[in-house]
């Protein structure tokens, strides 16, 4: 109930759904973005890391 | 007896807590139903490290239900922010720090066990020169099979005006006024152009976002578990895309305003020599507002004198500009701002209370307004005598330049409209200015035929 009630703003329909969507797409593309970082870290010495590479 | 407090008109929404005043201080009070949430933020020390790390405004508990309600359960007293200013008086980078600290926050707080409750630019203020989060009631315990709740509010407050600005190459501050609760997704998607669909990022928080929150699917979504590894997701999707975004590299209007003033003669340093002789004779100025502000080289040699100085002009350009400037030398006494003088933010909101007007808001002890007056009276139509009663309401000290109809950049404005401006003289302007003010000092500067004056207000 408190939790209920301390839910003063409005998430917006829709948009717990999407979060959901996006972080099943977004959980592919990292995936694949960490492989490609990964092998040209194999070419590549001491590569930038990426600032916005989501945690491992 | 308590004395009675004053509940501030924009803090209403969240039954967290409320900011009030009382006895000319800000104080927060936090409500017994937010105690388990507040005493995890402390307890878990995510309070502390965001204050050390600048992030977060400080703040001093003190043991007083200084409201008498019941719902008390503690008293903050957080530091004092000089100058409140909106999302819509903000330049572009300004908005995009303040997007990108938000989201710092929400990934910093999970490793607290905390979320962000909210994310609204509003919770973002200018202190000590920088962006800093000033809500201390925002944090709320996280639950991970939760998704974000202010995820809506981040897109629609932050992202929309981000993404609309880079990809239009317009300011569009007006448009952030239009919607002071954010732009709504399904606006910002029409406006966005069909390109942006192919981004990624853009696709999923907006055009996929409007797209599902205009159907109706309550239901399906309380079904779906989140966790944190896909909040974390979303948090870096969100960052990288901001990240990208930027304004065209474009001169703004008065970007070489300086460079070809500065040819004229010495007018610049006798200008600059004339305003730090008389900020610094007048010794109890604490705070100013340089309007009209251009890249802000007048507003620095307040701020050096440390007077807490708001840098105003109506060119986001500028400001933007100056921002960068700021953040670079780390500037503490300075607060850039987007504001057109002859339209000013206005009061917003519930009862029109809310979100205060630019005027209301900006009580100093001097105003300055260098170069100004003939944009207004001249570019704008604006009569002398409300040129007057403006700055009248604004500083109780006035440094202002008055710039002759032979001046270039007047004779200039007037090749594209006629000369309806007779009533536009120097005796005129002190005329109108003497029934607000006293004149206190009035100087020429070098051979530009400009005049400087200092003046104090009656009464």
């Amino acid at each position: 109930m408190m939790m209920m009630y301390l839910l003063y703003i409005d998430p917006g329909s829709g948009s717990y759904l999407v979060q959901v969507i996006a972080a099943a797409v977004l959980g592919v593309a990292f995936f694949f973005k960490n492989i490609k970082l990964y092998i040209k870290s194999l070419f590549f010495r001491s590569p930038k890391k990426p600032k916005d590479n989501p945690p491992a | 007896m308590l004395q009675s407090y004053h509940h501030h008109p924009s803090s209403y929404r969240d039954p967290s807590g409320f900011i009030f005043e009382k006895g000319g201080l800000l104080y927060r009070q936090v409500n017994k139903i937010f105690k388990e949430d507040f005493d995890h933020f402390i307890n878990s020390g995510c309070y502390e490290a965001f204050v050390k790390k600048g992030f977060l405004i400080p703040h001093e508990t003190t043991g007083e239900n200084l409201t008498g309600t019941e719902e008390y359960y503690k008293t903050l007293k957080p530091e004092t922010v000089p100058f409140i200013s909106y999302a819509y008086e903000w330049s572009f980078n300004m908005l995009k720090d303040a997007a990108l600290l938000t989201l710092q926050l929400l990934k910093e707080a999970v490793g607290f066990g905390l979320i962000l409750k909210d994310a609204t630019p509003y919770n973002i203020q200018w202190h000590r020169g920088k962006l800093i989060f000033i809500d201390s009631l925002s944090f709320e315990k996280y639950n991970e099979q939760e998704p974000w709740i202010a995820y809506r509010q981040f897109c629609e407050s932050f992202l929309s005006p981000l993404l609309l600005m880079h990809y239009s190459k317009q300011p569009l501050q007006q448009l952030q006024l239009a919607y002071p609760e954010g732009i709504p997704l399904a606006v910002t998607r029409s406006l966005l152009p069909r390109r942006s669909q192919f981004s990624l990022h853009t696709y999923l928080h907006i055009h996929l976002h409007a797209r599902v929150s205009s159907k109706n699917n309550t239901n399906s979504s309380q079904q779906n578990k989140f966790s944190k590894q896909k909040l974390l997701n979303l948090v870096s999707s969100l960052e990288t895309l901001i990240h990208k975004l930027k304004l065209p590299a474009q001169k703004s209007t008065w970007s070489e305003y300086y460079d070809e003033a500065s040819q004229r003669n010495d007018y610049l340093e006798q200008k600059k020599q004339l305003i730090q002789q008389w900020a610094g004779s007048l010794t109890h100025i604490k705070t100013a507002a340089d309007l009209g502000a251009n890249d802000g080289v007048f507003s620095k040699l307040l701020a050096e004198q440390n007077i807490f100085t708001v840098a105003t002009d109506f060119d986001p350009l500028c400001i933007n500009n100056l921002y960068a400037e700021i953040k670079e030398n780390n500037q503490q006494y300075l607060q850039p701002l987007v504001i057109d003088l002859s339209n000013p933010s206005p009061a917003i909101g519930v009862n029109n209370t809310e979100r205060l007007s630019f005027i209301s808001r900006t009580k100093v002890d001097l105003a300055m307004a260098l170069a100004v007056i003939h944009h207004l009276a001249i570019g704008k139509n604006i009569p002398l005598e409300k040129i007057a009663s403006f700055f009248n309401q604004l500083g109780n000290y006035l440094i202002i330049e008055f710039v002759p109809k032979d001046d270039e950049k007047i004779q200039f404005m007037l090749k594209s409209k006629e000369d309806i401006y007779t009533h536009y003289t120097e005796e005129n302007f002190e005329l109108a200015f003497v029934k607000h003010f006293t004149i206190q000092n009035k100087q020429k500067v070098g051979s530009s035929g400009r005049t400087l004056y200092l003046m104090k207000r009656n009464g």
